[in-house]
């Protein structure tokens, strides 16, 4: 294996690392806000994806623009789905149950996605889709670039929102002592229904990261499922930096791996770094120490 | 006797469709002065706390802060009213610092210029919570975090404070300090509602005590009167006032 292809390789992983971060963020804000297991999240994302191919089918512009639509959209989404449907749901078995209920909107969503725009592969064809920057030999797709870029001034607007803002500060206090949170004069309910769109605003931006740069089908989005899943449970349910890093570090694996083994058996590592982690580590690898910290 | 400033009349309350769990409970509080409730577990002391905070309202009976009727207010009205509930067991936000926890006390409040007053006499009452400004919540000990918790609820210059068993957990040494510090808030012209388990020690520094018992008021009266009532020594305080009891049935 050259040295090139091993950067190569390398640097593919942090960036599509990047991405999980995001997504893992968003999948760890609904778990630390209401203890929801939010199997739709990733066909939210998807969602986002087909409606930023069609808006530059549409409109002829760049899918990033699709971001100004989207985000608020998911947001309210977000918002709505969990004073509505979410809050409802009895305590007691509310993980359990909105895993039902989650699972039954990814199949809504992907559904309705094969209804109106058929099961037909799309993929965003761009002025720059087949540029590339040269890098010690290795070859970086620029929309690889431009997506992690998104991500990470995604993750780095959400980190500073949830630790620097009054709203940030709230939602925290509301996921680390609800009550206490409540008896301070949070208005509980509506920050985790802001929190819940946050979780959706992120899928919004990964949306629209991945168009850029995948065939996109409406079945994809059980590809993403589990190791989104397996990334949040690895980091420790409920802390973002931990979901980060596990994120970054499979993603990684996952590029490395592909060398020798093809896209497909790559994919393996996400449900070994699972097996291991429920086997060795089940509160997961940063869990308690870094969990919940911001 | 004082006017009354927290007043629960005939209190009715309970959880779901469960059945009730006060049962005409009253229980006034007045202006500078520590009440004690005391009784075993499940007589409903944290539920009388939850109906004083606006955590639970109640199915009957009237609330009044400083003789206006705030009977079906919510946590928020509540603690604009004037209340501050300092729950039973920790609840310090265990992952943000201390001083992310006094702040977020300070959450209603706009007032730039009254937080950061505010958080200067927090500081100064409890030495703790200016010590480990900066240290995450859920790195002190449990009576540190109690301190923070105090601190925290002060911040919006309450009126009442309501405290679930300060003391639970706590070392003899920890809860003598916790108690000086209720009488140091009594001091700065708050009144307090303070649940105990540690009957004797916490009528020792109340004004007013009530023993509570399947959801009502049995004894009330001064602290020191409960202290040497023969009943309360039967009952609640254990120790050796029960034994002297025994030794004269004998
Ligand atoms: N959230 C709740 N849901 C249902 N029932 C509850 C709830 N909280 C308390 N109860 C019931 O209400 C009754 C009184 O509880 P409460 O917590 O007020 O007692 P307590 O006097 O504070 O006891 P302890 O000394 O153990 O703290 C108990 O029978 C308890 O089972
Ligand atoms: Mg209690």
């Amino acid at each position: 294996m050259s040295s090139a292809l091993l950067l190569q390789s390398l640097i593919l992983g942090l960036l599509l690392g990047g991405l999980y971060a995001l997504l893992a963020a968003g999948l760890t804000l609904y778990f630390g806000v209401m203890r929801v297991v939010m199997i739709a999240h990733s066909a939210f994302l998807i969602l986002a994806a087909y409606l930023a191919w069609f808006f530059t089918t549409q409109t002829g512009l760049d899918p990033l623009l699709s971001l100004i639509i989207t985000v608020p959209l998911f947001f309210a989404a977000g918002y709505g789905m969990q004073r509505a449907l979410l809050s409802r749901l009895r305590p007691a078995t509310l993980t359990m149950m909105s895993v039902l209920l989650t699972f039954a909107i990814a199949l809504v969503i992907e559904g309705g996605l094969g209804y109106l725009f058929s099961g037909t592969q799309r993929r965003i064809q761009l002025g720059y889709s087949s540029a590339s920057l040269e890098l010690w030999g290795a070859r970086i797709a620029v929309v690889k670039l431009v997506a992690f870029g998104l991500a990470a001034v995604s993750l780095l607007a959400l980190y500073l929102l949830l630790k620097k803002t009054r709203f940030g500060q709230a939602l925290r206090a509301t996921i680390q002592h609800r009550e206490a949170a409540q008896l301070l004069g949070i208005d509980t309910d509506r920050i985790a229904g802001f929190g819940f769109g946050l979780g959706l605003a992120t899928a919004a931006v990964g949306g629209t990261a991945l168009a850029l740069d995948a065939t996109i089908y409406p079945s994809l989005h059980w590809h993403w499922i589990g190791p989104l899943m397996a990334i949040i449970v690895i980091g420790g349910l409920g802390s973002i930096p931990g979901a980060a890093i596990a994120a970054m570090l499979l993603g990684v694996t996952q590029a490395l791996l592909q060398i020798p083994m093809g896209t497909t058996w790559a994919q393996t590592v996400f449900y070994l770094a699972l097996f291991a982690t429920l086997m060795f580590r089940p509160q997961g690898f940063f869990g308690g120490r870094l969990a919940q910290r911001f | 006797m004082s006017e009354p400033l927290l007043e629960l009349r005939d209190i009715e309350a309970g959880y779901g469709r469960a059945a009730l769990v006060l049962r005409g409970l009253t229980v006034t509080v007045p202006a500078g002065q520590i009440v004690c409730l005391v009784g075993p577990n499940g007589a409903g002391k944290s539920t009388v706390l939850k109906v004083a905070s606006g955590m639970l309202t109640p199915r009957s009976g009237t609330i009044t802060v400083d003789g206006v009727d705030v009977t079906r207010n919510g946590p928020q009205q509540m603690l604009r009213a004037g209340m501050a509930h300092v729950l039973q067991g920790h609840s310090v936000f265990k992952e943000m610092t201390v001083a992310e926890n006094v702040g977020l006390g300070a959450y209603t409040v706009r007032d730039q210029a009254a937080v950061a007053e505010r958080t200067d006499f927090v500081k100064t009452l409890f030495p703790v919570v200016a010590e480990r400004w900066h240290t995450l919540a859920g790195a002190l000990s449990g009576g540190q975090q109690k301190q923070v918790e105090f601190a925290r609820s002060l911040m919006v210059s309450p009126k009442v404070v309501l405290l679930d068993e300060p003391s639970m957990g706590l070392d003899p040494k920890t809860t003598a300090t916790v108690f000086e510090q209720v009488v140091r808030m009594r001091d700065a012209g708050l009144a307090v509602l303070l649940v105990e388990q540690n009957a004797r020690r916490a009528l020792e520094s109340a004004d007013l005590g009530c023993v509570l018992d399947l959801g009502k008021v049995h004894i009330a009266g001064p602290a020191a009167d409960l202290l040497a009532d023969p009943r309360m020594a039967e009952l609640y305080l254990g120790g050796a006032a029960s034994r002297l009891e025994e030794g004269k049935a004998r």
